[in-house]
């Protein structure tokens, strides 16, 4: 067996993992064999000053500290189910006073509403496609009569194809220099 | 290190009260067993705060479990089986996102400057040694020879069999022996 095959026998043997006859068997090899001894002296060096590592004190804050969180947990899980439900429901509490105690006040001064005017001609109503002003009349003949509508022989297609007259509103305010135009479309956009 | 000394009637009637509800009881069988399973877990996870967590998973599934022990002769064993399980678990999780740091040393302050700094270099050589393990062979050589479980134990504790053990320790013992000597070489 040459030394490459012997490397897992050395390696188990430093740590005391063989039987006395497999032990027997590295110790006659490690005899003749100067790489072998290296290899043994090796692991038993690393084995040695690991162990010791592994040895050092620790520090008594680590093992208090799991101890302390331990207990908590256990002393939680054990307290009766109504005393938990009091506790959660005193914090839901809290949480919503909280929350209504800090929540920012809004306090804003009266504003007057605008009054809107219903007139037609110069006071505000709301006028189809025209802007304020005299409405359209009739037309007459030359006695002065209302001339009957003459039928328009378009299309009703021709119709829906003009473009939709704008709503405009006048809104008057209390301030007599403030007058608000609202002009929507048909749709009311 | 051993684990501590099983089988004992103060063992028993401290379980057997832990068991029954007395919860000083259960913090004395805790503090039996704490060093093995903060250390244990700090040599698998690579860092004492990780190590905190595992630790106090295992005690609570040690109290939620405690009927399941009882009947169970090898206490050590299944604490072992335990640890290792759970660091596992968290080792998974944390590869995932976190890579393992480098921990801050877990040995208390000693009152000699030039041992203290002997004791953190040797803190250092062992991690930077477990780190170059794979997971299997890092819990083999934890539980074989840092803890010094038998072979028979430790194959028991990762459900694996005997030969598997003896394989995969072989080659982490040469691993870790190899890395030691470039470390100290280069330090000279």
């Amino acid at each position: 067996m040459n030394c490459h095959d012997m490397e897992e026998r050395i390696s188990l043997y430093a740590g005391g993992d063989l039987r006395p006859e497999e032990a027997a068997g590295v110790e006659r090899h490690v005899a003749e064999c100067a790489g072998c001894q290296l290899l043994l002296s090796g692991l038993w060096e690393s084995l040695r000053l690991l162990r010791e590592a592994h040895c050092e004190p620790v520090d008594e804050a680590h093992f208090a500290a799991v101890r302390a969180r331990v207990m908590s947990r256990i002393e939680r899980g054990r307290s009766p189910w109504w005393r938990q439900v009091w506790v959660y429901a005193a914090a839901v509490a809290v949480v919503a006073l909280l929350v209504v105690a800090v929540r920012p006040v809004r306090k804003s001064a009266p504003v007057p509403l605008p009054r809107v005017a219903t007139s037609v001609g110069g006071a505000a109503a709301p006028v189809r496609g025209r802007p304020p002003g005299r409405p359209a009349l009739p037309p007459r003949n030359s006695a002065g009569k209302v001339r009957p509508a003459r039928r328009r022989s378009a299309p009703p297609a021709q119709k829906a194809e003009e473009p939709a007259q704008p709503l405009v509103v006048k809104l008057l305010t209390n301030d007599p220099d403030v007058v608000i135009y609202w002009i929507t479309d048909t749709k009311g956009e | 290190m051993a684990a501590p000394v099983e089988g004992s009637d103060a063992h028993a009637r401290a379980i057997a009260a832990a068991r029954a509800g007395d919860l000083a009881a259960f913090e004395t069988v805790m503090r039996q067993y704490e060093r093995m399973v903060l250390l244990t877990a700090m040599r698998l996870l690579g860092n004492i705060e990780d190590a905190k967590d595992a630790s106090q998973e295992v005690f609570l599934r040690l109290y939620r479990n405690l009927d399941k022990v009882e009947a169970s002769s090898n206490f050590s064993g299944w604490l072992y089986r335990v640890t290792v399980n759970v660091c596992r678990d968290m080792g998974r999780k944390r590869t995932a996102s976190v890579p393992m740091e480098e921990a801050p040393d877990l040995a208390s302050g000693a009152d000699d400057p030039q041992q203290a700094a002997t004791g953190a270099e040797r803190q250092r050589v062992l991690r930077m040694s477990l780190r170059l393990l794979s997971e299997k062979e890092r819990a083999v050589v934890v539980l074989r020879d840092l803890e010094g479980l038998s072979t028979e134990e430790v194959a028991r504790a990762l459900g694996s069999s005997e030969a598997t053990v003896r394989s995969q320790i072989s080659k982490a013992r040469v691993k870790m022996r190899n890395f030691v000597e470039r470390y100290f070489r280069r330090r000279v």
